[in-house]
This record gives C-alpha cells, structure tokens and sequence, in this order.
C-alpha cells in the first residue's frame, strides 16, 4: 500500500470537470463515446499524477499516456478496442497488485 | 475547372495534434472572411463567431469540453444568435441553422488548410459551461469550436474509417423504384 499525495486541488477539480462535462454530454453523444471519454479521463489523471507516484504505478501510467490516443483512435475497429481496453484491464490489475499487500500464497 | 479548389478538399484533414505555435491574426481573420461567404439560410446570418486565443481562457475551454483533444492556439466558437431568430420568428430547432453551423465550419476548415493551417471541429462540450466561462451574451448558443493551428511533427493519422467508402456508396441516381 502507499499514502502518497500524487494529486493537487487543481488538477483534482480539473479531472472533476471533465469526469462532470462527460456525463452531460454523454447523454446526448452515442453510447460507444463513453469508453472514449472514460480514456481520455485515464490519460489526464495519468498524466497528472505521473511525477509523483511511485514505482510501482510509473510504467503503467507513462504506458496510458503514450497508449491511450492511438487506442482511441480505433474506436471504429470493435475488436482492436476492445482488446486494447482488455490490455488496459490487465495491466492495471497488475498494478493494483503490486500496491496491494496480497502475497503470493494466500492464493 | 478549379483544381486547386478540389485538391484543398481531397486533402483537409481533421488534426488532433497541434504545437503551441500562435496562429497568425492575419490568417484568423482570413478564415472568418471565408466563412463571411458560407451559404446562410434566407440569408439570414445568425452564426457569431469568437475568437479565442488566450491561453488561460484555452485551458479553462479545454477543461470542460471533453471531445477537445487538440492543444489549439486558436479556437473558434460559432455560435448562434438568439436575437436573429425572433427578429426573423424562426423557432430554434429549425433545421436552417444547423446546416449554416456546417457551412461555416467546413468553410473555415478548408480556409486553414489552404492557409497551410491544421483544423478540427468538437462540439462534444458543455454548453452551460462554456457560456459561463466566456461570458456569453444570453442571446448567444454555443454550437461548435473549431481548432486552428499547426501539425504537430508526431500528429498521428485520424480515426480508422468504419468501413471504406466511396461517394458511389452515398449516392442513388433519380427516383427510387417501385415495390
């Protein structure tokens, strides 16, 4: 587990109106924009909480920022998105992992 | 023929990817003349356009329009004016001033690109928000921004198209048949 501040008030508030302009204008866009939206979220926050977070979340977060605009940019291609989102999903449970106390053999 | 004029279409692209180099005012003010020109219906005009080049004002824009991928130094808001449709009694949702937001926006697109510019229209944005942020007029509804600026050297090429087409695909020849 770690307890460090990775996240300013301003960016908090800024991740806050994109997360609050998404969900509004979500309800007049189509339904595949809601994984876009919920992206670009990912690569703000990645992007923001970068130079401060640890090891353990460094590669995963500079990975969205380099990854995460060319996958939006196959939206069009339903298989090429969703298996770059299941990548996204594998790799950030790896990373919940690594900051999590679980060991290996409580499995 | 104009082929220069047909080149500029084939060729405009919408750019995601923008360096922070400013836009000319110069070439701002020629894009707006150009959209001037852009077919209106009846003539009417009630498309407004903002210029917003202020980097605060940019970033505060950026943050509540989620579909604004771009780093533009340059935005432009078309918006349409309320007071234009009472003075003509024209009800807000009239078809009319949907068509005259995309004659203005395609028209300063192709604008920018003859310019050497790169463009992008979003209209995935709050409109509350961005009323309140600029202080807009009560009369004054933000329709869409279109981004203006350079290409940036690592700009990746745009969306995959959902399936290829030609404009034979969009296209059917006179009446429809029966049955």
């Amino acid at each position: 587990m770690s307890e460090n501040w990775v996240l300013k008030e301003d960016e908090a508030i800024e991740l806050l109106a994109l997360l609050i302009t998404s969900a509004r204008i979500q309800m007049d866009e189509p339904a595949h924009y809601a994984p876009m939206r919920l992206l670009t979220a990912t690569e703000r926050l990645s992007s923001a909480i970068l130079e401060r977070a640890s090891d353990k979340s460094r590669d995963f977060l500079q990975s969205n920022i380099e990854r995460i605009p060319e996958l939006r940019m196959t939206m069009s291609d339903v298989e090429a998105y969703a298996a770059g989102l299941d990548d996204l999903c594998r790799e950030v449970a790896e990373c919940l992992l690594r900051h999590s106390n679980i060991s290996e053999d409580s499995s | 023929m104009n082929e220069a004029v047909l080149e500029n279409i084939r060729t405009r692209r919408v750019l995601r990817e923008m360096t922070e180099e400013p836009v000319a005012r110069e070439q701002i003010e020629t894009i707006l003349e150009a959209a001037r020109w852009a077919p209106s219906g009846g003539n009417l005009r009630p498309n407004r356009y903002i210029v917003i080049q202020d980097p605060e004002t940019r970033r505060l824009i950026r943050l509540v329009s989620p579909g604004m991928f771009q780093k533009a130094p340059a935005l432009i808001l078309i918006c349409t004016n309320g007071d234009v449709l009472i003075e003509h009694s024209l009800p807000p949702t009239d078809r009319a001033l949907l068509i005259d937001i995309g004659t203005a926006a395609q028209t300063m697109m192709l604008a920018a690109h003859a310019l050497g510019l790169g463009s992008g229209p979003v209209t995935s944005f709050s409109r509350e928000a961005i009323k309140v942020i600029l202080n807009l007029p009560a009369s004054y509804s933000p329709e869409m921004f279109i981004c203006i600026g350079h290409k940036a050297p690592t700009a990746r090429p745009g969306m995959k198209p959902w399936k290829k087409i030609t404009w034979r695909d969009l296209t059917h020849w006179e009446r429809f048949p029966e049955g």
